[in-house]
């Protein structure tokens, strides 16, 4: 019986064991390190690329707009959001069903990120052995050389981190400024640092723990799990039994099976699990253990695939099966969704009208004999070039409407509001009915709203 | 074999404390992030207040924002904590019963 090794530091709320992944190499760890160059590459240097003169992705709060390369999203169009959510979702199942947990794996922010921090723990550290040794090592000039090492590669790249997601939400460059003259606002201060402070909390302490006990797809992945879907297994039938042997002998001749029980699949393990006693929700399906066992299949001239990524009807030997109801489901659903979302996008209305009841008088009596009712009617104009609008009102007898000159000019991606009299000759209309007032683009007769307000009028 | 240069790593746990804090915490902090975002999709924060007697109840939209998150997250955590705490000294299942028709059956 071995003992889990583990060192005692003083944790945050009790004696935290911490675990050391075996570092290993191999093609899914290959893998992996392109998927951290690609998403973390995406998440530091898009707030970077500028777009007609303006940063291309910025979620500008302030404004309460949303620019994305040639697309501006307004609170108006939140429903947009949503179906976005909604479309990640059914991703994430399809991808689960079809090949279980690739998202931990390879794209999960968690992962992504604690990786690069174990990369920054071995820059400091070295290697496995020599990080447990240094552990245990007393405090000397060279420990607190490279634990100093760590903790400033830690704390600048998380702090660089928290500065570009602040950096999504008010332009980086002028925040970088800001950072330079020390002269941020508070929260533009607060949220990089909660922001870093996470990251760091996060990838170089909590680290898998966060998949173990904190994740909630962790715990309901099997729901979307079947027979047929992708997982990272050991073959239990090729390796048991289990047991070291001496090379070169003929280990079926002793009733052996093709596990060395070298224990490296445990040993690589960022979460400290056993793949040998089957799937196990804290597996995060990060292959190492397949990258380690092929290795030593290798060695020992055995075939590779003792531990790999297969399904239980594959295990079992019979016909794997891609195409099934569960996965057919998921991606007619997804292209309904993409299809739907492309389209309605493309064809958003990008003119919107609202109209808002002056509140200081219900009805004027005008010496014409005219009764008149005032509004505040704003113009949104989400388009990217400035646009005259026409406002029209119909839905009364008689109706007039007067706003102060033939158009209004509203510039790309503004809001006007334009005060607008609407009158209906005296004795056409008892009490109060509802007008509706349309826009139309001068320029562009295809760019219309209507909006609908209540008209009042005195009752005798 | 010389593969094994060191020891069986095992599994180890966090203790329950800090798996306490990490399940109310974390899961609120999900649910916070998306009640802000529909929230504030449909709310201007400026907005906010007594229409009658500016100013509005935030300094600033930035802050409306933060303060709203931080509302969204002490109250949902809230509810993480009381359903932690009802889950946790609830008396535990009975023990496993023998079925002679079915053998042993044991209780999650």
């Amino acid at each position: 019986m071995t003992t889990p090794e583990a060192t005692q530091d003083g944790g945050l709320y009790a004696t935290r064991q911490k675990i050391y992944p075996r570092e290993i190499g191999g093609r899914f760890q290959r893998l992996r390190v392109i998927a951290v160059f690609v998403l973390l590459g995406i998440y530091y240097v898009l707030p970077w690329i500028r777009w007609e003169g303006r940063q291309a992705v910025l979620f500008d709060l302030p404004a309460r707009k949303f620019h994305i390369f040639a697309l501006t999203l307004w609170p108006q169009d939140f429903y947009f959001l949503t179906w976005l959510l909604v479309i990640a979702a059914l991703s994430l199942f399809f991808f689960t069903a079809l090949a279980g947990r690739l998202f931990c794996g390879y794209a999960c922010p968690q992962t992504v990120w604690t990786e690069t921090f174990l990369w920054m723990e071995r820059l400091a550290e070295g290697s496995r052995s020599q990080q447990m040794k240094l552990a245990k090592a007393p405090w000397n000039g060279e420990k607190i050389l490279r634990k100093g090492a760590k903790q400033f590669m830690w704390i600048t790249f998380a702090l660089w981190t928290g500065f570009t997601f602040v950096g999504y939400f008010t332009p980086i460059t002028e925040l970088a400024g800001k950072i330079a003259s020390f002269s941020t606002g508070p929260w533009e201060t607060f949220w990089v640092l909660f922001y870093g402070g996470a990251t760091y909390v996060n990838a170089g302490f909590m680290r898998e723990q966060v998949c173990k006990y904190m994740c909630p797809y962790a715990r309901f992945q099997s729901a979307m799990f079947d027979r047929d879907t992708l997982i990272i297994t050991y073959d239990e039938r090729r390796g048991e039994p289990r047991g070291a042997r001496k090379k070169g002998t003929d280990h079926k001749a002793k009733g052996l099976g093709d596990c060395v029980d070298c224990t490296l699949c445990v040993q690589v393990c960022p979460t400290g699990i056993d793949i040998r006693q089957g799937l196990q929700y804290e597996c995060i399906a990060c292959a190492a253990c397949i990258d380690a066992c092929d290795e030593v299949m290798d060695k020992v001239g055995y075939p590779r695939g003792l531990i790999r990524y297969d399904t239980q009807s594959g295990l079992e030997g019979k016909r794997k099966r891609v195409l099934r109801p569960r996965t057919l489901v998921y991606a007619t659903l997804l292209a309904v969704l993409v299809a739907g979302f492309a389209v309605t996008l493309s064809g958003r209305n990008v003119v919107g009208i609202d109209v808002i009841r002056d509140r200081n008088a219900l009805y004027r009596e005008r010496p014409d004999g005219r009764i008149e009712n005032v509004y505040n009617v704003k113009i949104l104009n989400k388009d990217r070039a400035a646009h005259e609008f026409r406002i029209a009102a119909s839905g009364l007898p008689g109706v007039e409407v007067d706003y102060l000159g033939p158009t209004v000019w509203v510039a790309p991606g503004a809001v006007q509001s334009v005060p607008v009299r609407i009158r209906v000759p005296r004795g056409e209309l008892q009490g109060g009915a509802d007008v509706i007032l349309s826009l139309e683009a001068v320029d562009a007769p295809h760019l219309t709203a209507s909006g609908k307000a209540r008209f009042i009028a005195p009752t005798d | 074999m010389s593969l094994l240069d060191d020891q069986y790593t095992g599994t180890v746990r966090w203790p329950r404390l800090r798996q306490d804090v990490a399940i109310v915490t974390w899961p609120s902090f999900l649910v916070a992030s998306v009640a802000t975002m529909i929230c504030f999709a449909f709310i201007d924060p400026m907005l906010v207040g007594n229409d009658d007697y500016p100013p509005p109840a935030f300094a600033s939209r930035m802050s409306g924002y933060a303060i709203g998150f931080f509302f969204f997250w002490l109250i949902s955590a809230l509810s993480s904590l009381l359903t932690l705490y009802l889950a946790r000294t609830a008396r535990p299942e009975p023990p496993a019963r023998q079925d002679p028709d079915e053998g042993t059956r044991s209780v999650q």
